[in-house]
């Protein structure tokens, strides 16, 4: 990876980081705050599913896993945060090896595969449902202290910055990955598998690798989330719409790509606050044009937005 | 002389009067007091939030047209709208916009997951939030000085649920010795069915089984053989509307007939829907929840306008009708729309505020919890849900044990 690799991310963070200087409402740094959320885990869903064309359908597993295990320590151990969101994340990786491992084993790809990562979040979300350990239906609460040192900021610009932060980290793992033999071979596996494993990559250890790194990038947007808004339960940690929103967005942005998850992040989210602000008092109505938006978005381009954007050049 | 005089007198009291009048006629009418109301319209709890936004309207209307806050000169109040989208992240998009919007007060988000949510988002801002429905007491017990709940708690709630049980059951001469629990294995239904199991031997009731059932249930047939065998006298289900609906059902079509069926925070059985899909298996049947207070005047005048709308009864609207009363109240107290004179006027309301429609006791909120904030018995008695205890507010007397058992 030379300097040149990171000069893209580099721009990126310089003009994201200035936001808050221009941006002060609450609204919009709030807004901003959520879809650097989504873009962390849709960065994680990236990694398995662009770059090793592994489509996972329950990233939920490891955002959740995440996220109950840094509010866990908390309020039942009494961990500061930062060590707390440290094993969250660590806690994420371990899980997605363990379903890599049983699911891969098997020889799952493709559709198969899909349906067991649903099935592995879904199990996750009925345990922590009935567990008392996790507050079950009752969900988990973090003590409100703000302070820093409790990784809780008065202000919603710090909040930002720590996402930010850590998405452009998200950012850099990524392209170091591209650039590394891990990437090539993860890339080749995505390709073709059996022509992968005729050249000598090991195709398990390769997708092992990409899905514990995978589950730990969403993981630590889950344990964000958990230290943003303070709370969660099982359909908030382990529910359908995350496992949904990672995948949606480097799909509309471009899967396989170091910034498609960002890009489709910040235009579905830019899309669906547009939508509200567009319709009035009549409730929903924001959900059916964005629906509409989005099949168009999904439908019209070559492959992607990205890939629209060198339709137009090229014409 | 003297018809100069007073001529010239009675200009000199017009002038002085229309001087005085002036500012209300020349000036603007006094600026309009921005209140938030936050309800899940869309998403799974788009039919609740629905109710709650309808009461909070209801009450905005009716304070706008009788004079709207005389304490600010006649200002009228503003709602400004927010759809929570039935989780915590909307609700709390929704207070942010607000905020922005300078509410004085927000009420609402009936889940309590969002209402945590949202009422922590609020307490950035110094800004009063007022919780509707959400029952967690987790709630209240975060030192929020922004955050107030008029209504009961869980814990309250439970309480009350087993005092009148037992109660109920004496004053009927005890008929009522043996329960099933049938709950729904979540932690609603699992923490309800331990409740139970702990508190009910101790007030003179055996528990034959207990009797758990996944969310969601497409088939209560062996549950109902099950109580059959058991014969109970009293039922008591921890369930959700459909599963409640389903059991309740299966009971009638299998002719199992219970001394009582008494739910606690039931889905259905505080549910007008219920009653009206199925009266038959809606009859009798008992619950402890929130409930408007029949015996006062305008309940009945809300409940006409909610139905003259072709929309049920349900408690939402009288909660939410009665959180929006809370707030004018202490805009009039605190003579001013400010939030942190909102937040001192609403932590010190009393027994004076009475244009609330919930059947509670003297207004008294400790660390932001309404004291008096209580639970009541209800029961589906001729195709209208009746409250039958506490006899303060009662208007049917309890049907209980069940005729022809």
């Amino acid at each position: 990876m030379t300097g040149r690799d990171l000069l893209p991310i580099a721009a990126f963070a310089a003009v994201a980081a200035t936001l808050p200087l221009f941006v002060t409402a609450g609204t919009w740094l709030n807004f901003a705050v959520f879809t650097l959320i989504i873009c962390l885990a849709a960065q994680g869903w990236n990694i398995l599913g662009g770059y090793g064309g592994q489509y996972s359908f329950g990233h939920a597993a490891f955002f959740g896993t995440a996220a109950y295990a840094t509010a866990i320590l908390q309020v039942r151990y009494g961990v500061n945060p930062y060590p707390a969101f440290a094993v969250g994340v660590a806690a994420a990786g371990v899980v997605g090896w363990v379903i890599g491992l049983l699911s891969f084993r098997s020889g799952l790809r493709g559709s198969y595969f899909a349906l067991v990562t649903l099935a592995f979040a879904e199990v996750f979300r009925v345990l922590a449902n009935a567990s008392e350990w996790t507050g079950g239906a009752a969900g988990i609460l973090i003590r409100l202290d703000v302070r820093p040192e409790n990784f809780q900021f008065a202000s919603r610009a710090t909040f930002y910055w720590v996402a930010l932060a850590l998405v452009v980290a998200a950012l850099v793992v990524t392209r170091a990955l591209e650039r590394s033999r891990l990437g090539a071979q993860l890339v080749a596996v995505r390709e073709n598998e059996n022509a992968a494993r005729a050249l000598g990559v090991d195709a398990l250890g390769v997708k092992l690798a990409a899905i514990a790194l995978s589950a730990m990038i969403t993981g630590a947007a889950g344990a964000l989330y958990a230290q943003y808004f303070l709370y969660l339960d099982a359909n908030i940690a382990y529910g359908t719409w995350i496992s949904v929103e990672a995948l949606l967005a480097p799909i509309i942005g471009g899967a396989g790509t170091v910034f498609g998850p960002v890009f489709g992040g910040i235009v579905l989210h830019s899309l669906s606050e547009f939508t509200k602000t567009l319709v009035g008092r009549i409730p929903g109505l924001d959900l059916v044009i964005f629906g509409v938006l989005l099949i168009l978005v999904v439908r019209f381009p070559p492959r992607e937005i990205p890939g629209l954007l060198k339709l137009w050049r090229r014409r | 002389m003297t018809t100069a005089f007073t001529s010239s007198r009675r200009a000199v009291l017009l002038g002085a009067a229309a001087a005085l009048a002036a500012p209300r006629i020349g000036g603007a009418q006094p600026a309009a007091v921005r209140l938030g109301i936050l309800q899940p319209v869309t998403g799974a709890l788009a039919q609740d939030g629905e109710y709650g936004r309808l009461g909070a309207e209801l009450a905005i209307q009716e304070i706008n047209a009788t004079g709207g806050i005389r304490a600010l000169g006649g200002a009228q109040i503003q709602m400004v709208f927010g759809d929570a989208r039935s989780n915590p992240e909307g609700g709390t998009a929704e207070v942010e916009r607000m905020n922005g919007e300078g509410v004085v007060a927000v009420v609402g988000g009936f889940a309590s997951p969002i209402c945590l949510a949202a009422s922590q988002a609020a307490s950035r801002y110094d800004l009063p939030y007022i919780v509707d429905v959400g029952v967690s007491d987790q709630i209240v017990t975060r030192g929020l000085r922004n955050t107030f709940r008029f209504g009961p708690g869980f814990g309250a709630v439970t309480r009350a649920a087993l005092d009148n049980l037992v109660t109920l059951n004496n004053a009927a001469g005890r008929p009522a010795r043996t329960v099933v629990v049938v709950h729904e294995d979540g932690l609603f239904g699992s923490g309800m069915a331990r409740l139970m199991q702990n508190e009910l031997p101790g007030r003179g009731f055996e528990i034959l089984e207990t009797i758990s059932h996944p969310t969601p249930a497409r088939d209560m047939s062996n549950i109902a053989l099950r109580i059959r065998s058991l014969n109970p006298d009293l039922i008591i289900p921890s369930s959700y509307y459909a599963e409640f609906v389903l059991l309740s059902r299966t009971l009638q079509q299998r002719r199992i007939r219970p001394k009582g069926i008494y739910c606690v925070l039931n889905g259905a059985a505080s549910n007008f829907r219920f009653v009206r899909e199925f009266p038959d298996a809606a009859n009798l049947v008992m619950d402890v929840n929130h409930w408007a207070d029949p015996r006062k005047p305008k309940t009945a005048e809300l409940r006409r306008a909610v139905e003259a709308q072709n929309r049920f009864w349900l408690y939402n609207t009288p909660l939410n009708y009665s959180a929006v009363m809370l707030v004018a109240d202490a805009l009039e107290r605190a003579g001013r729309a400010d939030r942190g004179a909102v937040i001192e006027a609403l932590a010190r309301t009393d027994g004076n505020f009475t244009r609330h429609i919930m059947p509670y006791g003297p207004t008294n909120f400790v660390n932001g919890q309404n004291q008096a904030g209580q639970a009541v018995n209800t029961q589906v008695i001729d195709n209208d849900i009746k409250v039958i205890f506490p006899a303060d507010f009662a208007d049917a007397r309890p049907v209980f044990p069940w005729p022809n058992t």
